[in-house]
């Protein structure tokens, strides 16, 4: 009787554990997946810009498209595996009732599990087909894009990449440094924008966008009192944002000044302060930075604008 | 093979894989839906038998129940109802003709007022056949059937033997061993009877007529011998069971030993059941100490396992009655907790109802017409009618749970095929006009020296600057591929470490991402 109670608790809990996977994805997860900071997941796309700005809005549109399709077609089937588990369920239970009758069957019991077993593969194909949602980013970089789009001189490309496969890669950190405790802090530097462009007016414009984060790798640690190690956990310090801008000025066309009301180190605009400026050598180079993990698409062109105004258009 | 071909193949193999599997199951025969029941007919009170048997005993037509316990000799009729009850000390009982009028008669040994005694039983009368026998307390009595005329041989439970003739007059002894009988068969040798003896101490031996040894030997200790002509020749084979787990098969014709298996526990039972239905040969089956069940075949020259199965407690009892009439027994199995289980040719247990006292004897026989089962246990006499149901077709069934999975498989099969690839996430928007790819080219490299001068400044180091340089010179490589392609002149400017496939700068001699020494 204990050998029964035994193994048919162990059975139980394998069928709870197969029938709760395959309702989990039945029913579609409502909430995003984080990462280890605790920050949403989305679709790590890696964009390189090389075209006209219509091809390259057309080909991003393409891609979400692609990505929802997918999507959408697993969806149509996601209760089929739970269906498929209930089938396996009505198997079984065809040999409970023979074995209730006197009879020894197991055959249905093997054709529901081999159901159980193409119901966990399937689902399995199913969760493949998800994805995460695609960054704000994504669609930021598309309106900056679709702004700059009648100042690019005509018959020349965006050039460029968009980097959206995640901040915190092991290939991101930028440089390493070591506390008195031994604990080891990782600064990562992820450049998720990169845009060069030919204007109109014969300006050259390069926009880089640099997220900076900061992340404490996990340490073990002795215990003053017990004397036992714990192993303490990585920690996130923070991120910050900063915005490369160069701007070569035309010289047929343009004079620089030195100074602007509307663009001087220290001035907010928006999200950003500016926190370094150039006007040397027939170009302005300027950083702006911004304490948010986020910058939306209108603070960077906001930024842009507003350095414009160092520009002087020269008489006609 | 195209993304929508494989997963149809897969599903393919799988459902050939699944068809096979039922297909052997259906046609092998080894699925079956069947059980075995028993229905209570009567019961009567009667402790620990330890001899019973259904036989024709009071000269009707009808069968009796002849039960023996360690102070009783009982004759029960097809209803339950006692015939005859005599007490007895220290019975011993055996069946044969005594007086010759061609039905069996009840021989008791047993130990009477006046000293060993043996009496007959015939159709019901009781009359006493000799009296202070020079021999020890009962252990086995048997009517041996010698060609020379019927012997009546007592066993005491010091290895003592004394034959006495069908008048009750002693005609030889022997001493086998020193310890109690443990078994006396008739063994067969080129057809004429002779007498196998066991004592508890390993003495084996085989007496003619006269009570003189045609060989004898010795092993382990033993607990039960048989003797059975198994492969019908004419010459028995004699079938030991050890206390420590040795089963010997021994020819009775000259005591050569012609199989021995240790089973792993003392041997408790032995039985000749008919489990295949060839009535050329005939199967035994082993009960152990520890519940273990084993049957066996005998072909004349070599001893096969067939099965082997388990009961909970010690095995107790073996009885063979063919229950589904297919016209092959089947093995009724008692054991020392009350269990009662069915063992099938093939092996199969089903449980019959079990009792709340050990099962000391089965035997199956016709009583008030029907056929039945008889267990006695610690206690009581149950007769059982035991019925046989299947399920018609059963057998197919593996097919149809075959076909089952196969449809889903391919419906699985079907879905995914449906679904459509995911894209690749690493996109390339590129312009193919030369202007374009060679604004690219000029920003890749202006990307790459931006990349040195963030590593010079130690703004980058280390992973982070080679995971950078290595997607810049990738890129590179990717556009002066499209320049290739288009037709454009070009001045190759990257190589690819033929290591670890990065992109490299053309002239390097030694890879940056896993040191491979390049010679170009």
């Amino acid at each position: 009787m204990e050998n029964f109670i035994c193994i048919g608790g162990i059975l139980l809990v394998f069928t709870l554990i197969i029938f709760f996977y395959l309702l989990n994805t039945a029913r579609k997860r409502k909430t995003p997946a984080t990462n280890s900071i605790g920050k949403k997941d989305y679709l790590p796309v890696y964009v390189s810009l090389a075209d006209k700005p219509q091809s390259i809005m057309q080909g991003m549109d393409r891609l979400k498209a692609q990505v929802q399709r997918t999507e959408k077609a697993g969806d149509k089937w996601r209760w089929i595996p739970l269906i498929i588990f209930w089938g396996g369920v009505a198997l079984i239970v065809i040999d409970l009732f023979l074995d209730l009758l006197g009879y020894f069957s197991i055959v249905f019991t093997g054709g529901g599990i081999a159901l159980w077993i193409a119901a966990i593969v399937m689902a399995r194909s199913l969760r493949k087909s998800d994805s995460q949602d695609f960054a704000p980013r994504y669609s930021g970089t598309k309106n900056i894009l679709y702004t700059l789009r009648d100042d690019l001189r005509p018959s020349t490309t965006f050039l460029g990449h968009l980097d959206l496969t995640g901040a915190l890669l092991p290939n991101k950190v930028a440089r390493t440094t070591k506390d008195s405790q031994d604990r080891t802090t990782e600064y990562f530097r992820d450049e998720w924008l990169a845009l060069k462009a030919k204007l109109c007016d014969g300006n050259i414009l390069r926009v880089s966008a640099i997220q900076k984060s900061k992340k404490r790798r996990s340490y073990t640690k002795r215990s003053r009192i017990s004397g036992k190690y714990r192993t303490k956990p990585e920690k996130f310090k923070g991120t910050e944002h900063d915005l490369k801008v160069r701007i070569v000025a035309n010289p047929e066309v343009y004079t620089i000044v030195k100074a602007s009301p509307f663009f001087k180190p220290g001035l907010n605009i928006g999200k950003f302060t500016v926190s370094q400026l150039d006007t040397e050598g027939g170009m302005i180079s300027f950083v702006a930075n911004s304490p948010f993990d986020e910058v939306e698409h209108e603070n960077i062109l906001q930024v842009i604008r507003s350095a414009y105004s160092l520009l002087q258009r020269k008489a006609a | 093979m195209s993304r929508k071909t494989v997963p149809f193949v897969v599903a393919f193999i799988l459902v050939c894989l699944v068809m096979a599997v039922s297909a052997v199951f259906a046609f092998s025969g080894a699925v079956t839906a069947e059980k075995f029941g028993g229905a209570v007919t009567w019961s009567q009170p009667y402790a620990t038998a330890e001899s019973m048997k259904v036989i024709n005993l009071m000269g009707d037509d009808q069968d009796e129940l002849f039960i023996q316990n360690t102070g009783n000799v009982s004759i029960f009729d097809g209803s339950g109802n006692v015939l005859l009850s005599q007490d007895y000390q220290n019975p011993q009982t055996t069946l044969g003709d005594v007086n010759g009028d061609n039905k069996e008669d009840i021989v008791v040994f047993y130990l009477g007022d006046v000293g060993y005694s043996v009496d007959t039983i015939s159709d019901g009368k009781i009359s006493n056949l000799a009296k202070t026998l020079s021999i020890g307390l009962p252990a086995r009595v048997i009517v041996v059937r010698f060609v020379s005329g019927s012997q009546i041989v007592l066993g005491d439970s010091s290895g003592g033997l004394l034959s006495l003739s069908l008048s009750g007059e002693p005609l030889w002894s022997y001493s086998v061993g020193s310890e109690e009988i443990r078994g006396m068969d008739d063994a067969l040798i080129n057809g004429q009877t002779d007498l196998a003896v066991a004592s508890h101490d390993g003495a084996v031996v085989v007496l003619d007529s006269q009570g003189k040894a045609v060989w004898n030997t010795h092993q382990e200790s033993l607990r039960r011998m048989r003797a059975f002509d198994l492969n019908s020749d004419g010459n028995s084979e004699i079938i030991t069971g050890g206390e420590y787990g040795a089963l010997f098969v021994y020819s009775a014709v000259n005591g050569n030993q012609m199989y021995t298996q240790g089973m792993g526990q003392a041997v408790s039972e032995a039985r000749v059941v008919e489990l295949n239905g060839e009535p050329s040969s005939r199967e035994f089956v082993i009960g152990g100490k520890d519940g273990g069940v084993w049957s066996f075949s005998f072909d004349g020259t070599t001893v096969k396992q067939m099965w082997s199965g388990s009961l909970s407690d010690k095995v107790t009892e073996i009885s063979g009655i063919d229950i589904n009439g297919d016209g092959a027994e089947e093995a009724v199995i008692g054991d020392d907790s009350g269990n009662v289980a069915v063992f099938t040719g093939s092996g199969t247990r089903n449980n019959l109802s079990s009792h709340s006292t050990g099962i000391t004897r089965i035997d199956v026989g016709k009583l008030n017409g029907e056929r039945s089962v008889v267990i006695a246990d610690g206690s009581k006499v149950d007769v059982d009618k035991v019925s046989f149901n299947s399920i018609p077709g059963f057998q197919y069934t593996p097919l149809i749970v075959g076909v089952i999975v196969s449809a889903v498989i391919l419906v699985i099969a079907a879905i995914l095929v449906s679904i459509p690839k995911k894209p690749e996430l690493k996109v390339s928007f590129q312009d193919k006009s030369r202007e374009s790819l060679e604004a690219e080219r000029r920003m890749l490299k202006e990307s790459i020296a931006d990349v040195e001068r963030l590593r010079k400044s130690g703004e980058v180091t280390g992973d982070a600057y080679l995971a950078r340089l290595k997607r810049l010179r990738g890129d590179l490589a990717e556009n002066e591929a499209a320049f290739k392609t288009t037709g454009f002149p070009i001045k190759v400017e990257t190589i690819q470490c033929p290591n670890c496939g990065g992109t490299l700068e053309l002239g390097m001699d030694k890879c940056e991402y896993c040191g491979q020494v390049l010679l170009s």
